[in-house]
């Protein structure tokens, strides 16, 4: 008898589209993703860029003579003096944005821990730096010594990332990582849906009664969860690219960045989304299937939304990093191999590592469902 | 033939969430309908009607004991026997957000019906029960009664020459039920075997052949309602069920 397999995927599939929760489920939750890197732009952009007027007004116990006058204007500082007391006073009250006092060849900066007065300690620095400079310029040349020749005496360079580009790579695994949420968010509805909904409505007595194997009922059921994954998971990525090339054309902290757009990464990370959609549909249909009710499944498969986020979040704050090992942990896998895809490197071992892990995992959860479809508790407990 | 052999089936309930008891919802059930064969299975709620016939149908296995259709067991020709049977119980849901043409098409498509004839049979059927004005209509917009003709076709899609029917007619009003009892009519002049599960006795007087009278998962009686009323000195088969159950029920 010819396979029912494509029967049963026509019907799931017919009822998924036609349902309201699932395509909402399915189209709603990628829009959050533009979102996200708007705004984690406009914020960051807000903390890298704070105009110097919100924070050049300087407090000075002392007077300050002509060179450091002239330094400071240079520097677009606005100096303010006053006793130490006064200018505390002036510091609370938010009139200045930090203070200096000096004893001796002792200079000291007063402030808080705000952004305000770190940008401003940021700018005093600048300014003691200048001077400094100058006061080792003119000792030197008084003693008859070339500065220039002592000062420079070795030349350093700088070719390390710059904290505009550590911002940027935070925003686009976070855009990654929501990927992966998004996809487990649109896997769950749908699988509860097609298992424990179906048990409720008691069309799952009519379903079993067709002459149909239990075999291509699952396998029916677990293809149609996996293309809403799929779908939600492929619309995700075009928001992320797209929206990621707004915030691109808005923000100063791209400038200099190059954004994940090869053809080869976009279907590396198609390549996961597929791999990460099989397997979430899988275990989505395996824990709701072994549900009562609609409502029992649904808090049955809340804490994987959690779970397929923890492992990238962790990873991304103490840096695993990808290897042989971790492309075969799942959840993991895909969180890093996506980092590494936004990063633009690409180590085809690891993808294949990633894809026969979840092949090994799907098909373990596969045999666990059928193995389910046939016991009567499940269906009729 | 079908033929239910010495059909037991185990259970095991929970008595205030702790104390596992196991009991037996069918305890040896036999029994056979031949072609053109209306058999009913009599009993009140909770007697094992509904076991009896899921085991029958395929949906359930039974602990011990063995269903064969024309000599063929489930465990060997489970696809080919369901494609000869069609099941309908008064709990059967069918899919709300497809139409009725849809259902009618996927179930002969899943019963292997010839894709030449599948059109041609839909149509057939919808001008029989009268379903052409809301055949394209999504079932979840249907009526009690325009859903339960759904429910009629969808059985008679594949032309089973088996029908398990388990209270079917329940919760129905007076015209839906006359629907479905006009259908087992209909479907028994045509040879058809048919399995008629209900705890309406009138009902089952009027259209069974022969009846099997379960109580507590096992068989109190079974023969035509006439021979049940003259062996229970009765003159309905309401009170030849109460007279082999007197005493019985008593301890509930």
């Amino acid at each position: 008898m010819k396979s029912n397999l494509w029967n049963i995927l026509k019907k799931e599939l017919r009822e998924m589209f036609r349902d309201k929760k699932s395509l909402a489920m399915m189209l709603v939750i990628p829009i959050f993703i533009p979102l996200i890197v708007i705004g984690m732009s406009a914020v960051f952009e807000g903390t890298m860029n704070m105009p110097i007027t919100d924070y050049n007004t300087i407090g000075f116990d002392y007077e300050l003579n002509n060179v450091e006058e002239s330094i400071a204007q240079e520097l677009q500082i606005n100096p303010v003096y006053d006793t130490e007391s006064r200018l505390e006073e002036k510091f609370l009250s938010g009139e200045i944005d930090l203070y200096v006092t000096k004893e001796g060849v002792v200079y000291t900066m007063h402030g808080s821990d705000t952004d305000t007065t770190q940008y401003a300690s940021g700018l005093v620095e600048s300014y003691f730096d200048a001077y400094k400079a100058y006061l080792q310029k003119d000792y030197l040349a008084n003693h008859n010594v070339d500065a220039d020749e002592v000062l420079d005496i070795i030349v350093l360079e700088s070719d390390i990332g710059t904290e505009e580009n550590f911002f940027v790579s935070y925003i686009i695994s976070y855009a990654f990582l929501f990927i992966i949420m998004a996809i487990t968010v649109s896997a769950t509805y749908p699988a509860t849906d097609t298992t424990a909904g179906e048990k409720e409505r008691g069309t799952l007595e009519t379903l079993l009664t067709f002459p149909i194997k239990s075999r291509d009922i699952i396998v029916g059921k677990f293809l149609s969860v996996t293309v809403a994954s799929i779908i939600t998971g492929l619309i995700s990525l075009v928001l992320a690219v797209i929206s990621l090339k707004v915030a691109n054309g808005m923000f100063s902290i791209y400038e200099g960045v190059n954004l994940m757009l090869s053809p080869a990464a976009l279907l590396y990370a198609v390549v996961v989304i597929l791999a990460y959609s099989f397997l979430i549909s899988g275990i989505c249909i395996a824990i709701a299937s072994k549900s009562a009710s609609f409502k029992e499944a649904q808090s049955a498969l809340t804490p994987l939304i959690f779970v397929s986020l923890f492992p990238g979040l962790i990873a991304f704050m103490v840096g695993i990093t990808t290897n042989n090992v971790t492309a075969c942990i799942p959840f993991l896998n895909y969180s890093i191999i996506f980092s590494d895809i936004a990063g633009g490197y690409v180590n085809g071992l690891h993808i294949l590592l990633m894809l026969v892990s979840t092949i090994l995992i799907i098909a373990v959860v596969l045999r666990v469902i059928i193995k389910q479809y046939k016991s009567e508790k499940v269906l009729f407990g | 033939m079908l033929k239910a052999d010495n059909i037991k089936k185990k259970f095991t309930k929970l008595i205030k969430k702790k104390e596992k008891v196991e009991f037996y919802a069918n305890n040896g059930i036999s029994l056979e309908a031949h072609d053109g064969e209306i058999v009913g299975i009599l009993g009140p709620n909770g007697a094992g009607k509904t076991t009896l016939l899921r085991i029958i149908a395929g949906i359930l296995e039974p602990t011990s004991g063995m269903v064969t259709f024309d000599d063929l067991n489930y465990h060997d020709n489970e696809t080919e026997i369901k494609k000869n049977i069609a099941y309908l119980s008064g709990n059967t849901k069918i899919y709300n957000t497809l139409s009725s043409y849809e259902l009618l098409h996927m179930c002969a498509d899943i019963y292997g019906v010839l894709k030449t004839d599948i059109e041609p049979r839909i149509m057939e059927i919808a001008k029989i029960l009268d379903m052409e004005s809301f055949l394209y209509n999504r079932i979840g917009s249907l009526s009690t009664g325009q859903t339960q003709r759904v429910n009629i076709a969808r059985c008679l899609i594949h032309n089973p020459k088996y029908y398990i029917l388990d209270e079917a007619t329940s919760g129905l009003d007076i015209i839906s039920s006359q629907i479905i009892l006009n259908f087992i009519k209909g479907e028994k002049k045509k040879g058809k075997t048919i399995l008629y599960s209900t705890h309406y006795m009138e009902e089952a007087e009027n259209i069974c052949d022969r009846v099997l009278m379960i109580n507590k998962g096992v068989v109190i009686a079974s023969g035509t309602p006439g021979e049940i009323k003259k062996s229970t000195e009765t003159t309905n088969l309401r009170d030849a069920f109460f007279k082999l159950i007197e005493g019985d029920n008593h301890e509930e």
